[in-house]
């Protein structure tokens, strides 16, 4: 978290940070030994035009609050993003047309939406890196910095506790849906990004509660 | 779209909306509704074995996404169990019932609807809140269904038979005995000369011995009566004559008090009170036409079990039940079979060893099975027997009696045989006792024809007790295996239990404390030539033939009963909370009373192995 602290300040002696990512780094960063239920999580996926950072674009994001231990369907949002180019054949994979995105919104307006979501809580994603490589690139271009705040990776939970329980991991084994077959989470289909995220979830969920009770936000670290 | 519009409102989730209009009782809101209702929902996720009760925080109806989850009352009674779809409100449930947890017995996904939108979506829809009030009642019932009836297949035969009996002498017509019997308006007489029982007499002895023979009218009715019925006294209770009168298939059987014919006691008596017998289970098997129909009616067998033992049914008549069960389901998958086979081309007869022949079965039993074939079968007619071998075992396996892992079954080309290559097989095995052939003895000795010719497991079974009794050599290997299980005696001071594995507290209660006295049984029985393979029916049968002490005998007995109790109830806490039931026992555990009971128990198993070593193995180490 210290090291979080100090890439806000550095970039806050530059100019040209926005001023709502100011306001979200002038909230404090939880501490690592604060116990799960009093963590604010929000649970997020994106739908990219390419799974490189430096050609794709953002298409929609996706998130849902957990609280408590819940995940509260009330936060549930999915915005879609005005393209500049078109979606090309990536349509075939997140299923979203030129037409539907046209009528989206602005990504600094997603991207303004889910900071305000996320205040004083952790992000979530099932593989963080590309995700994050995205929006931080985004948020760049759109609010002067990247978004410097914490992140858990489900994906890298699974493949920790495989590690640790010694099994091997096949081909696919860490995909969304065969993570969530293994705590016998129902089936879920992929449609949209909040769709993914609200899956993202309730495996986040499955997987905190699979290690016992009164887990540390830093045990997910 | 504004800044402010992004992101202001929840956005929808079909999936979620979608799951709702197909549970009870949300299929009852419209679409607004149900997107409120949705929108309001929090999801949280459950392990095996965490509870709710009145006290639990975040209160409101939650509704299983997937998983399961046992609703019981405060005596740990199941009122319900939950899946996909189905939902609770433990206060709801606390305010009729008190006392009610629930427990999940399969991680669960869940959507609880918070208290708040809970109440006022009951205030708002006269459907959704009906649902709640109806459901209440349909537990109550439940409730109902499931509370232990003690002791009421113990209750004797006098409580449900008919006193008020027709009887006719033996000189009166068949004509006149028909009339008695359309006015009075029953479907049997009893014939009666001299105050003693002579015959009786049915509706279908009417229409088989008398219309279908074209015997005159003036016929009297003591030339075509059943002379000298088997009777039951009227102090035998309910279960006992439920087991005599399937078994031997009678419909009627008079009831003796004193020794003088008091009422009569029909098969609709004892069937038609309860549902959940077992008697109207084996007979509803006997009438299904396919396998899965078999299998659906064998499926609620452990909450059957947990029903009985609740209700304070011995554990040897536990067990005894859930033979008769699984015979019937051998007996229903055999006729299937026959009826797309066509018939068997020579006599034959279904075997079962071990525990089902025994009739001692308890839940998940493997299966053990055989065919002994007429020695006039042709190589080509045991193909007929392969096929039918197959479907059988088959079957069994889909009804959940598991392969055997040794693979004694009727599949296996040894184990489907003439007798005469059967009689050839028993021979080799008492000549040369390898620890092999005693292992399959113990197996293969407790024998038990199921369907077809029982004349046929019969002559082998003869045959098995000719080639053991008067072979002191193998009886003394035998003798050797029946003293390799010892009792744990040890638990009792230093509760030194199975070591290894994922059972390392607990022992093998099975493997201890009942194998030792089946074999000791066993062991006297073949060498004393006791026919009986029921244990207690050796025990029995040993301590009247003075080949064992009464007291002896007896004890053991007892020993045996306590152990399966102890077993019994273990697996009904398991079925209870939904694992599957086991044989491993930890004696830290068990209240001090059973554990000094246990204790008792394992001392004589313990005496009594001491008496085998003198017997049989005297002078050989």
């Amino acid at each position: 978290m210290w090291d979080l602290r100090l890439r806000r300040w550095r970039w806050l002696r530059r100019s040209g940070v926005d001023e709502r990512l100011q306001t979200i780094w002038a909230e404090s960063l939880p501490k690592r030994q604060r116990l799960l239920e009093d963590v604010v999580f929000l649970v997020c996926d994106a739908e990219m035009s390419s799974l490189n950072p430096e050609e794709g674009e953002v298409l929609s994001l996706g998130w849902v609050r957990v609280e408590g231990g819940e995940i509260s369907l009330n936060s549930a949002r999915h915005c879609l993003v005005q393209n500049q180019n078109s979606v090309g054949q990536s349509a075939t994979v997140h299923r979203l047309r030129d037409c539907e995105l046209a009528a989206g919104g602005s990504l600094e307006d997603a991207l303004a939406a889910l900071l305000s979501a996320a205040r004083g809580g952790v992000l979530v994603f099932h593989h963080a890196p590309l995700d994050m490589a995205f929006l931080n690139r985004a948020a760049k271009r759109c609010l002067g910095g990247p978004l410097l705040l914490p992140a858990v990776d489900t994906l890298a939970l699974e493949k920790r506790l495989m590690e640790r329980r010694e099994q091997s991991i096949p081909q696919g084994a860490l995909r969304l849906q065969a993570c969530r077959e293994r705590y016998g989470l129902p089936a879920h289909h992929a449609h949209n990004a909040l769709t993914d995220a609200l899956a993202t979830a309730e495996l986040l969920l499955a997987q905190c509660a699979a290690r016992g009770p009164r887990l540390r936000l830093g045990d997910l670290l | 779209m504004t800044d402010k519009a992004l992101g202001e409102d929840p956005a929808e989730l079909e999936d979620v909306v979608e799951f709702l209009r197909g549970s009870l009782p949300f299929n009852e809101l419209d679409d607004e509704n149900l997107a409120d209702a949705v929108a309001t929902l929090r999801v949280s996720y459950h392990r095996h074995g965490e509870r709710f009760d009145v006290d639990s925080p975040r209160p409101g109806l939650r509704v299983l996404r997937s998983g399961a989850v046992d609703i019981r009352d405060q005596d740990n009674k199941l009122l319900d169990r939950l899946g996909e779809g189905e939902s609770f409100h433990i206060g709801g449930l606390n305010a009729e019932n008190g006392n009610v947890v629930a427990t999940v017995i399969e991680d669960a996904l869940v959507y609880r609807l918070p208290d708040e939108a809970y109440r006022e979506l009951r205030g708002k829809h006269r459907g959704f809140d009906r649902y709640f009030s109806g459901q209440r009642s349909r537990r109550l019932r439940r409730a109902a269904r499931f509370q232990p009836e003690p002791h009421a297949l113990l209750a004797p035969v006098r409580s449900v038979m008919t006193r008020d009996l027709l009887t006719v002498p033996p000189q009166a017509s068949v004509h006149q005995v028909a009339v008695a019997m359309a006015h009075r308006r029953v479907s049997s007489a009893f014939v009666v000369e001299d105050e003693a029982l002579r015959g009786i007499i049915t509706d279908r002895d009417l229409r088989t011995r008398v219309l279908a023979a074209s015997l005159p009218l003036d016929t009297p009715v003591g030339e075509v009566m059943t002379p000298d019925p088997e009777a039951i006294s009227a102090d035998e209770s309910l279960f006992t004559t439920t087991l005599r009168m399937t078994q031997r298939s009678y419909h009627h059987l008079p009831v003796l008090e004193e020794g003088r014919l008091a009422g009569v006691v029909t098969t609709s008596d004892l069937i038609l009170a309860r549902r959940d017998d077992p008697v109207y289970l084996v007979q509803h098997i006997s009438r299904q036409h396919s396998v899965e129909g078999i299998r659906e009616l064998v499926e609620g067998m452990a909450n059957l079990m947990v029903h009985w033992v609740n209700g304070g049914m011995p554990a040897q008549q536990v067990s005894q039940l859930l033979t008769a069960i699984s015979d019937a389901v051998a007996t229903r998958l055999i006729g299937l079979a026959e009826e797309e086979l066509g018939p068997a081309p020579v006599p034959w007869c279904w075997l079962s060893f071990g525990s089902q022949a025994r009739s001692e079965q308890l839940l998940g039993a493997d299966q053990d099975n055989g065919i002994v074939i007429d020695d006039r079968a042709t190589d080509e007619d045991l193909a007929w027997f392969r096929e039918l071998a197959t479907r059988v075992c088959d079957g069994l396996a889909l009804c959940g009696y598991k392969y055997c892992p040794g693979g004694i079954m009727a599949t296996t080309d040894q184990w489907c045989q003439r007798l005469e290559t059967w009689k050839e097989t028993v021979r080799s095995w008492t000549r040369t006792p390898t620890n092999d052939a005693v292992m399959r003895v113990s197996i293969f000795f407790d024998i038990r024809g199921i369907s077809g010719e029982a004349t046929l497991a019969d002559a082998l079974q003869e045959e098995m007790l000719k080639q053991a009794g008067k072979n002191s050599i193998f009886l003394a290997a035998l003798a050797a295996s029946a003293l390799g299980n010892k009792p744990p005696l040890g638990i009792f001071r230093r509760f030194v239990v199975d070591r290894d594995g994922e059972h390392r507290d607990s022992l093998d209660i099975k493997k201890r404390g009942v194998l030792p006295v089946t074999e000791i049984a066993r062991l006297h029985a073949l060498a004393r030539g006791v026919v009986a393979v029921n244990t207690e029916e050796r025990l029995n049968a040993l301590g009247k033939g003075e080949f064992m002490t009464m007291v002896d005998s007896r004890n053991l007995m007892d020993a045996l009963h306590f152990v399966q109790r102890v077993r019994m109830q273990h697996q009904c806490e398991q079925v209870l909370a939904g694992e599957t039931p086991d044989n491993y026992i930890n004696p830290r555990k068990l209240p001090r009373l059973a554990r000094e009971q246990l204790r008792d128990a394992f001392t004589i198993i313990d005496e009594a192995q001491s008496a085998v070593r003198q017997t049989y193995r005297a002078g050989m180490g």
